[in-house]
């Protein structure tokens, strides 16, 4: 959800399309110097093939004529017939002829060299002989000359190959570079998307997951560092937003408890949460063989303070009543407005008798306590107690039996505590 | 099952036939006793033979790579061209350079060899010219002489086109062999021919009267590569013909013809 304090940060959709744009460039731009070296080495190979190769192969043929040429030269100044001369001389004079030697300036005057010191050796050599021997020294220096020229062919030929194969391997390299400049981007790209992701989407997911695993409204709210993604930090604050929802949840629920199970007029917790309490205490204190005593006390002449001064009279004296009581009771005592003016007593940890001198206790402090009314009149109530033991019996039976003590202190004239026997 | 079995053999069948297709194809000739005669029944004593066995083994050999059927036919050089341009002939082996005005009327396959011109005559007649035009005599010094060419070659074609200027008288026949016969009789002074052509003719004449007159020439179309000419629509003829050629030169077969015939391989 995008908010105010969002808007300064980018979100992940953009930042990661940023990234990838940036990514495609740069390798873009590497593919594209790529495809520039790939089309040069393709160049230079169709070069080779169609121009070059060719080009060799010119050579190599106008070498291997020349060489023919000269061979033939040989021949005719080895041969012992004039026939075979003029056989020879005929080859020579096809070989010079052909197209190859034709196009080549130095080949062709070479070659017509050739053929004019071949065709005058052969005239002069059908008058004498002993010619041929006398020309044999010139004939060695042109067939040197051509053997010479034969090798430069043969090396210019080569040497049209190894510039264009020059050309084709420093293509290779650059392209080699070029690819390893590539494989390094697209690592380094990796790599540092992996970062950018551990940094600012892994480990601001795992914080929040933490968050969330161990949320309690017991704990204070969690606290994430500023996050740089605007989505990371939507959900940062939807979880401090969840914990305070939380926290004022919790808070409602407990005062919904507290209503629950307390009495409105008197504060003391009521009848259903005290019998629930007082049924585990009990449970508790018999697994453990603990003594335990139960109470019911109820306001001597209530009905008749009711009608003679009034309900409010009868809510003040209520409340005053469990202020005093407590005041002068244990923490872990259990006491609950049983009904009207009636209340029930838990006291664990207490036998029957440290428990009637605690109730005794209070029985009189409260006896001898004024009691302020609304109408600034002073008065005071009495209280009528029965005692039970619970430490062997189910609270129910308990409270039956301190209920019976309690009939058995108002017929004995009221402002008494009478603890029930024990039973058989 | 059997029924498959025959439909690919059908269908092999079919395809076979397609593939062998039937082809006329032109041989040149050097000598008119060569004319309507097998390939290798011409006569070897007749002037040229080698160049005519040369060439009817290439087109036998292009024949067999392409998977023709083929009809040979040993015609003089002037039938060739008009003869594949009206369809009589498939392939024209005449070792053809190419001309502009050739190549409106056939095409030609990829290079078979290079070859140029040359004059041919006796050293009587070339020292005679020498000290008559006062220079030595080549093709562009030569005037005032008569020449024998190959009719519809370009030799003749050159000299036709040089005649006029030149005063040279040219001399067409329907063979080279003619042509030769021509400077024998003394009915011409020169002859201009291919020099492979002349070379066969020359090394071969018993009384060894004719030699190589002036320098080769290359240019005005006399030179560069010679080829196979064929019906400008078949370009699908001209594409098997060409990895025919290709072929035949890669595995050395071209080689070995024209050493069968010829002292040395000049491509």
């Amino acid at each position: 959800m995008a908010t105010a304090d969002n808007q300064h940060r980018p979100s992940a959709g953009k930042a990661f399309a940023i990234l990838a744009g940036v990514f495609a460039l740069l390798f873009g731009a590497v593919v594209a110097l790529l495809a520039v070296t790939q089309h040069h080495v393709l160049d230079a190979a169709e070069r080779l093939q169609r121009e070059t190769v060719p080009e060799i192969i010119r050579f190599q043929r106008l070498a291997r004529n020349l060489d023919q040429l000269n061979h033939e030269g040989e021949r005719l100044f080895s041969s012992i017939s004039a026939e075979e001369r003029q056989q020879a001389l005929f080859l020579v004079m096809l070989v010079a002829s052909h197209p190859s030697i034709l196009e080549h300036p130095q080949a062709t005057a070479m070659a017509r060299d050739t053929e004019n010191y071949l065709i005058e050796t052969n005239q002069l050599a059908a008058r004498d002989p002993s010619m041929l021997r006398a020309r044999y020294p010139e004939w060695q220096r042109i067939s040197q000359r051509m053997h010479l020229l034969v090798d430069d062919i043969s090396i210019e030929g080569a040497n049209l190959a190894t510039a264009d194969l020059d050309d084709m391997a420093s293509a290779m390299r650059a392209a080699r570079l070029k690819l390893l400049g590539a494989l390094a981007l697209v690592g380094g790209f990796i790599l540092l998307l992996f970062a950018l992701l551990r940094q600012h989407l892994i480990r601001p997911l795992q914080r929040i997951d933490r968050a969330l695993s161990s949320l309690d409204v017991e704990q204070p709210a969690p606290e994430f560092p500023d996050a740089s993604l605007a989505e990371i930090h939507a959900v940062d604050e939807a979880a401090r937003r969840l914990h305070k929802a939380m926290a004022s949840n919790e808070a409602a629920r407990r005062e919904l408890e507290l209503l629950a199970n307390r009495d409105g007029l008197t504060g003391l917790i009521n009848r259903r949460h005290f019998m629930a309490g007082a049924e585990a205490e009990i449970r508790r204190s018999q697994r453990y063989g603990r003594p335990i005593a139960v109470a019911l006390g109820d306001l001597d002449s209530f009905k008749r303070l009711n009608d003679t001064y009034g309900h409010g009279a009868g809510d003040v004296v209520l409340r005053t009543f469990a202020e005093l009581l407590s005041d002068s009771v244990r923490q872990s005592d259990l006491i609950c407005r049983y009904g009207g003016e009636e209340f029930a007593f838990l006291f664990p940890e207490s036998t029957v008798e440290q428990a009637h001198i605690l109730v005794e206790r209070f029985r009189q402090r409260f006896a001898e306590h004024d009691i302020r009314l609304p109408d600034g009149l002073l008065v005071r109530v009495t209280l009528s107690i029965g005692l039970a033991d619970a430490s062997h019996c189910p609270l129910e039976i308990a409270l039956q039996r301190a209920d019976f003590a309690l009939y058995e202190a108002k017929r004995l004239g009221r402002n008494r505590v009478i603890v029930a026997a024990d039973a058989d | 099952m059997n029924r498959l079995r025959a439909i690919v053999l059908i269908a092999a069948l079919f395809s076979g036939l397609l593939q062998a297709a039937e082809l006329n194809v032109a041989v040149l000739v050097q000598d008119p006793a060569q004319a309507s005669m097998q390939g290798d029944l011409l006569p070897s004593s007749t002037p040229g033979a080698d160049l005519v066995a040369v060439t009817d083994e290439l087109a036998r050999e292009i024949c067999r790579r392409i998977n023709a059927r083929c009809s040979f036919y040993y015609v003089p050089f002037a039938q060739i061209l008009p003869g594949v341009e009206a369809g009589r002939f498939d392939l024209g082996f005449g070792n053809f350079l190419r001309a502009p005005e050739r190549e409106k009327r056939v095409a030609y396959s990829d290079p078979l060899f290079r070859s140029s011109s040359r004059l041919i005559g006796t050293p009587t007649t070339a020292s005679a010219f020498a000290t008559q035009i006062g220079q030595p005599v080549s093709l562009a010094s030569l005037r005032g002489a008569r020449v024998a060419a190959l009719e519809g070659s370009q030799q003749q074609a050159f000299l036709d086109g040089v005649a006029g200027e030149r005063a040279l008288i040219v001399l067409p026949t329907s063979t080279t062999a003619e042509a030769l016969d021509v400077l024998r009789s003394n009915g011409a002074d020169f002859a201009l021919l291919p020099i492979r052509t002349g070379y066969a003719l020359i090394s071969r004449d018993k009384a060894q009267r004719f030699v190589f007159v002036g320098p080769a020439v290359t240019s005005h179309g006399l030179g560069d590569a010679a080829h196979i000419v064929l019906e400008k629509q078949k370009t699908a003829l001209r594409r098997a013909v060409n990895r025919a050629i290709a072929e035949v030169k890669a595995d050395g077969t071209f080689q070995r013809i024209m050493h069968r015939h010829f002292p040395i391989s000049l491509d």
